[in-house]
């Protein structure tokens, strides 16, 4: 083949050459195989799946971090309270006995008081301004004193509510009934009224969920007026529905000793995992009203000691106890909870390096290999221009002069 | 022979070399002038005489020059010109679209989980308006993602117009030079003549045009005539047809052959035809594809908004909504429809605290809506359809410029100049026009002692 002009070919392979060096340079200065996606492309898409994985590891990871010592302080509570039953059945065990004085009963009695306003207290723990057993109505107390009447805020004299009264719709009116231990939540519907409420209460109580006697009448003020029977417990009511406004408890009914739970029966969920979910909080009720009732007992064991018989004060003690072995039961999907956040928490740490692995193997490369893919492209663009330094000055005149 | 008829055959090499010198000295001129074809002189034996029945020659005349070309290395050159430079359109568009689905900050996939874990942090805490305002602040970013991923592809597109113009008004200013030539270089065949300068610039022309659009060139007694990839005329004889652009209803500018057709699907190849395959066919797959996420991912998140409640007990409006009149989500459109933090329908018990539609968010993430793919692995598949329309368009960028090289040394090996070749060429005819010389001397001491016969001189 004739061969004219070695230029334009020259010229091609210093080009290429470096393009090669700069692209070695680029590997070496960012520790990257892939720089833009048309580097690798497969690699590239695989990426965007792996960095989401990536970031939902971060993301559980903080779920983690976040939600562990909330638990934590959630069992801490729990501990706290199981001390304090301990503490209540030994005072109710030394006040069941003949010997003691009636005097020294309603001594016992104080001391029980104060054991029920420390679990109460315990019950209303908070961890960053959420009550850790309210259910998901964690941003007020979920354990309250009781009254045997609340009102609304809303309807007076002059403009009354009235059985017609349209409720919003999707407002929420809670009504805690401390003998029963549980809590009534009414969801107002579309076309709902205050009779709708009233008659929702009736079937609450026909249901048990409610004590007898209690029911919601408009009062000689106009006022949405909700009340019970049973002056030895009481019951507590909120809602936020604008119609009726703030429900507040008479203060000439309050009832001693006597608490309700308006938090709801619904468990928070936050994942920690691509399947996983861990409640992040206990329904007070699930833990302290229902089944062995924590509050109730020690109610009942204040009021033995204050008024009972020494039959009646064992049996309450009794109860009391029991309530303790129900507290201890409901330790322990708690503190499953808390052992799987921790277990989590290290298998999201390898899992971390898992992805950051894949990464690397992805699009990275390692600084041997940059090294030397920097090495041999500075070799071959030596190479070249050395060629073409040796090559491009030679013409038959050189060698004519 | 007599010494006149020896003088005309030494005269006639002295003539003949120089016009080869000539020949080589243009050739030495031009050896670095892009499309200069080497030249080459004819030299031929004169006709013999006869006297007194013997053959005696006549020296040599110079015949005339002529271009040493190859056509159909030439006619591929064009060819492979012309899918370099439309393979070097679309990496060129390409290469800026790039960026915006490049796996760092700030593109969909990032602000796509980023606002997957602001639902999760809320998760942690529904009641936190901290954590509610940064799951809007979070849906605006993947918003702002989409609106600047589509806008980057729309206002490509809306440059490649420009590109379509530009190219069309460079068409016409060719093939109204290659037309003019036409009838110079008939002119220059016809009288017997090379026309080897004017064909030079009129393949120069031609390639420059090949940058530009496919054309077919074919040879007549004319000159060259050239069509479009359709058979539009372009070139015939001395006469030019001039590309006319207007705009389409989408607001596209479009190609218009003198016939008044529209006739921008036929052209391929050169600048012009992957200007028109990226405007027209890569660009609206990437948008289709990008609108489809936006609108499904909206759609989904719309669907788990209204069916929860937010913060105030009342049912979800929806998350996400088209701007201004549009009524249909696409990428270009998308914004936040809330911008109250309550919004947020994070709870499907009505409780101010719940937290249970807050699973069904996160579910968006890996479930894939029927018969289509996850968000995430939806946009994986659009990363990948870019970073591959990238790659091979550099790979067939890289690959006709290795051909074309090739081809270029071929071409070079037939028409192209060589120094060493032209300087031995020089050394060749200076050395004969010397010898000439000598001769013409030679004759003229002959005539000299054939004048002075008798003379004292003589003598």
């Amino acid at each position: 083949m004739r061969v004219t002009n070695m230029l334009p070919d020259i010229q091609y392979q210093m080009q290429q050459s470096q393009q090669a060096l700069a692209s070695a340079t680029q590997q070496v200065s960012t520790g990257l195989r892939v720089n833009q996606l048309s580097d690798d492309p497969a690699a590239s898409a695989n990426m965007v799946v792996s960095l989401a994985s990536s970031a939902n590891v971060d993301q559980y990871t903080s779920n983690v971090n976040s939600v562990l010592p909330r638990m934590q302080t959630a069992d801490s509570a729990m501990s706290s309270i199981v001390t304090s039953l301990n503490s209540a059945v030994t005072l109710g065990t030394s006040g069941a006995s003949s010997a003691i004085l009636t005097a020294n009963k309603q001594s016992i009695s104080a001391e029980v008081q104060s054991v029920l306003a420390s679990v109460i207290s315990q019950a209303n723990t908070s961890y960053n301004g959420v009550y850790v057993f309210g259910g998901s109505e964690s941003t007020t107390p979920p354990f309250v004193a009781a009254s045997t009447t609340y009102n609304s805020s809303q309807g007076s004299v002059a403009t009354p509510l009235t059985t017609t009264t349209a409720l919003t719709a999707g407002s929420l009116t809670t009504i805690g009934d401390a003998t029963t231990g549980e809590t009534m939540t009414f969801k107002a519907a579309s076309g709902d009224t205050v009779a709708t409420l009233q008659q929702a209460i009736a079937s609450a109580v026909v249901a048990g969920t409610l004590s007898a006697g209690t029911s919601a009448t408009i009062n000689a003020q106009g006022q949405l007026s909700i009340g019970t029977n049973d002056a030895s417990s009481g019951i507590v009511v909120t809602s936020n529905d604008i119609v009726l406004g703030t429900m507040a408890a008479d203060p000439n009914t309050a009832v001693a000793n006597a608490y309700a739970y308006v938090g709801n029966s619904s468990v928070n969920t936050v994942q920690v995992g691509d399947s996983l979910h861990v409640a992040t909080n206990l329904p007070g009720s699930q833990l302290l009203t229902a089944g062995a009732n924590v509050i109730g007992s020690l109610t009942s064991l204040i009021n033995a000691l204050q008024s009972g018989t020494d039959t009646q004060i064992g049996t309450a003690t009794n109860a009391v106890s029991s309530a303790l072995t129900y507290v201890g039961q409901q330790r322990v999907p708690l503190d499953s909870t808390i052992s799987q956040l921790n277990s989590q928490d290290s298998y999201l740490s390898q899992e971390k390096i898992t992805l950051t692995t894949q990464q690397d193997s992805l699009v990275g490369i390692s600084l041997a290999d940059a090294a030397t893919n920097l090495s041999q492209a500075q070799l071959n663009n030596g190479a070249v221009l050395a060629a073409a330094a040796k090559v491009m000055p030679q013409t038959l005149l050189d060698y004519l002069k | 022979m007599s010494l006149n008829a020896s003088l005309l055959t030494a005269v006639q090499a002295l003539s003949a070399d120089t016009g080869a010198l000539q020949a080589t000295n243009s050739n030495i001129a031009n050896a670095n002038t892009p499309g200069y074809t080497r030249k080459v002189a004819i030299l031929q034996e004169a006709a013999p005489t006869n006297e007194n029945n013997l053959s005696v020659g006549n020296g040599v005349v110079l015949e005339g020059y002529q271009s040493v070309r190859d056509e159909l290395v030439q006619t591929q050159i064009q060819q492979e010109t012309q899918a370099q430079s439309g393979a070097n359109a679309q990496l060129s568009s390409l290469q800026q679209i790039q960026p915006t689905f490049t796996t760092s900050t700030q593109d969909i996939g990032t602000e796509m989980s980023a606002l997957f874990s602001s639902i999760s942090t809320l998760s942690t805490n529904p009641s936190s308006s901290s954590s509610r305002q940064a799951v809007l602040v979070a849906g605006q970013n993947l918003a702002t993602a989409f609106n600047t991923a589509s806008n980057t592809l729309t206002s490509q597109q809306a440059g490649l117009n420009t590109q379509v113009t530009q190219d069309v008004s460079q068409i016409n200013q060719l093939t109204k030079q290659i037309a003019a030539l036409n009838p110079q270089i008939a002119a220059m065949q016809a009288a017997g003549q090379d026309g080897g300068t004017l064909k030079d610039q009129q393949d120069q022309l031609v390639l420059s045009l090949s940058k530009l659009t496919n054309v077919s060139v074919t040879q007549s007694n004319d000159g060259v005539t050239l069509s479009t990839g359709n058979g539009t005329a372009l070139v015939v004889g001395s006469k030019s047809f001039a590309l006319q652009t207007a705009t389409d209803s989408s607001g596209m500018t479009t190609v218009i052959d003198p016939n008044g057709i529209d006739i921008t699907k036929s052209i391929s190849g050169g600048d012009l035809g992957g200007t028109i395959q990226t405007r027209d066919t890569t660009i609206p797959g990437l948008l289709t594809q990008l609108n489809s996420l936006a609108n499904q991912f909206a759609s989904a998140f719309n669907n788990v908004q209204t069916s929860g409640t937010d913060q105030n007990g009342a049912a979800g409006i929806d998350f996400f909504k088209a701007s201004g009149t549009a009524t249909t989500i696409s990428a270009g459109n998308i914004t936040m429809n809330m911008t109250d933090p309550t919004q947020i329908a994070a709870s499907t018990d009505g409780t101010s605290g719940g937290s249970g539609n807050l699973v069904n968010f996160s579910n968006v993430q890996t479930i894939a809506p029927a018969g289509g793919q996850t968000p995430g692995n939806a946009y994986a598949s659009l990363v990948y359809q870019v970073g591959s329309l990238t790659s091979n368009a550099n790979a067939e960028s890289t690959a006709t410029t290795s051909s074309l090289n090739q081809l270029n040394d071929q071409l070079s090996s037939v028409s192209g100049v060589s120094i060493d070749e032209e300087s031995a060429n020089l050394i060749t005819y200076q050395q004969a026009y010397e010898a000439a010389a000598r001769v013409v001397s030679t004759i003229q001491e002959l005539f000299t002692v054939t004048m002075s016969m008798g003379t004292a001189a003589a003598a």
